[in-house]
């Protein structure tokens, strides 16, 4: 363990001389977060209304902490650079340590997200409180509840993308599968509640990663419920065991099959 | 004692093949062709331990595929590989704990980290005690003279610099083994003799093996003991550079020689 902690303290080192690059995320983060507030404001423009079963603010939030995930776990390292490293032959130069490929990639990627997640969080609260208002059920419970289902998601997402890296052990180029899970999780995961597809589309939607990624931390944030965490927990813990065993899985098959250029 | 034992090793790798033109195109997404190209054919050799051995050849000879496969990044095919006695395709891990590789065309350093936090890091990876990590790197900044630079982040230095933070960091572990391909490439004379020295060196003090890979006849001179020269996959001298002395021609016009023999019609592998 002490080798992957290493490398996610030169990863904090590294990234610590991007801060700029985090502000300037900031700016997108804020442009989508008012387009939201005001789209949602105009929706729920009776007060007391409710869609889907959230209040207005219970939606804003919703849509403010998926976004907060998703800007978290932009990672290069995860969707781009695994690929780059399997099609160019650079990962002949990592494979040849000693520590898991897959293991210190994904050390990587949380070096990244640990730095992005705290800042993004602070970003939302402030943005939040200011322009929505507090939650009213949001207590200590819901909390922690949902602090540790957004690690778990991020860590999710993160070994989903690395899995889809992977096949470049085979495919010529994964980024056209990088953009359909990227869009899969930004279009139907970060803006919509799953109550709000219909009731024959829910059970599929559950099945796939925008209910562990995105609906489950968010959810338990807006709307707490004990049974519910357990629900999400479960779900969450399933995924990522199914997950980790794929990328195992699939980097051991190709990189029997690596083709490295030489000189 | 043998360090290396290559036993009739093999290697093909399957390459895409496309007939020119849009219409080679449009065929090749509806029948893809492929061609197989044997990068490394039966090559059988052995190293000694503490020896320094030169593995040359013209581009797309088998060179690199060799090494990877000594170093457990590529399956052989074929045939079997023993480094230190271990298995590379089957105990990579295990291995890379007493091999140490510098390849010249790529960086293992984080550029953006300092030598010394690269050196903290790759001695962490390589389960080095605190406190023995500090006694190494004192060691190794004092042999390749690395105490003006090893507080600038990797990025800002030049590439001979850098080299020697690469060098000094594959040695960090004291691997048995030094896997050297291309080492001085890029480099200007001065710090290309700087480097060979601090290879001798450490081939001298420490006993270290030395595999390298390299098209400068001055690394082969300078360096090794033995010379291997494959080409399209196959070996075709392994002599002593005492024996090599003896023949009229100078060893680069042996090496021009025999490159010019064999055709190069293969790709790059």
């Amino acid at each position: 363990m002490r080798k992957y902690a290493v490398i996610y303290r030169s990863v904090l080192m590294e990234n610590l001389q991007y801060t700029v690059n985090i502000i300037l995320g900031f700016i997108s983060y804020f442009l989508i977060i008012f387009v939201f507030i005001n789209l949602w404001g105009y929706m729920y423009a009776q007060p007391g209304t409710r869609i889907a079963g959230y209040t207005k603010e219970q939606m804003i939030w919703y849509v403010m902490i998926t976004e907060m995930v998703w800007f978290s776990a932009q990672s290069q390292v995860v969707s781009g650079q695994a690929s780059v490293d399997i099609r160019g032959g650079n990962i002949a130069y990592l494979m040849n340590k000693p520590y898991h490929y897959t293991l210190y990639i994904l050390t990587r990627y949380t070096g990244e997200w640990s730095i992005r997640l705290p800042v993004y969080a602070g970003l939302a609260a402030i943005t939040g409180a200011a322009m929505v208002g507090t939650l009213p059920k949001f207590g200590l419970p819901a909390f922690f509840a949902s602090a540790a289902s957004i690690l778990l998601g991020i860590t999710i997402n993160g070994v989903f993308k690395l899995c889809i890296s992977l096949t470049s052990f085979w495919v010529e180029d994964a980024k056209p599968f990088q953009w359909l899970y990227n869009k899969l999780i930004l279009i139907v995961g970060t803006v919509f509640p799953i109550e709000i597809f219909p009731e024959a589309a829910r059970p599929i939607l559950k099945l796939t990663p925008i209910y562990t990624v995105c609906y489950g931390p968010a959810k338990l944030a807006v709307d707490f419920h004990a049974d519910m965490y357990f629900e999400i927990l479960r779900a969450q813990i399933l995924y990522l065991a199914a997950g980790v065993c794929l990328m195992f899985f699939i980097y051991g098959k190709g990189v029997k099959k690596l083709y490295v250029n030489g000189g | 004692m043998k360090v290396i034992e290559a036993e009739n090793l093999s290697k093909t790798f399957r390459v895409k093949r496309k007939e020119k033109g849009m219409k080679g195109s449009i065929r090749a997404i509806l029948r893809q062709q492929t061609e197989e190209i044997k990068a490394v054919s039966g090559v059988s050799f052995a190293v000694e331990e503490g020896e320094a051995l030169a593995f040359i050849g013209p581009n797309g000879a088998g060179k690199s595929t060799t090494i990877k496969m000594l170093t457990g990044i590529l399956y052989p095919d074929g045939g079997k590989a023993s480094v230190l006695g271990i298995d590379p395709a089957k105990k990579r891990k295990q291995l890379a704990y007493q091999i140490g590789t510098v390849f010249g065309q790529k960086e293992q350093l984080w550029i953006h980290l300092t030598p010394y936090d690269n050196f903290r890091f790759f001695g962490a990876i390589y389960d080095i005690p605190d406190g023995e990590i500090e006694k190494r790197i004192g060691e190794l900044s004092d042999i390749f003279e690395l105490s003006g630079l090893i507080n600038t982040p990797v990025r800002n230095l030049s590439l001979g610099q850098r080299i020697r933070c690469e060098i000094a960091a594959s040695l960090l572990h004291r691997p048995k083994i030094l896997f050297l391909d291309e080492p001085t490439i890029g480099l200007d004379p001065v710090v290309k003799e700087n480097i060979r020295s601090l290879i001798r060196q450490m081939n001298r003090e420490f006993h270290t093996t030395i595999f390298l890979t390299s098209h400068d006849i001055g690394d082969i001179e300078k360096l090794c003991m033995r010379v291997i020269i494959v080409n399209s996959g196959q070996i075709v001298l392994d002599d002593s550079m005492e024996h090599l002395k003896f023949i009229d021609d100078s060893l680069e016009e042996i090496i021009m020689k025999i490159y010019q023999e064999k055709g190069r019609e293969q790709p790059a592998v």
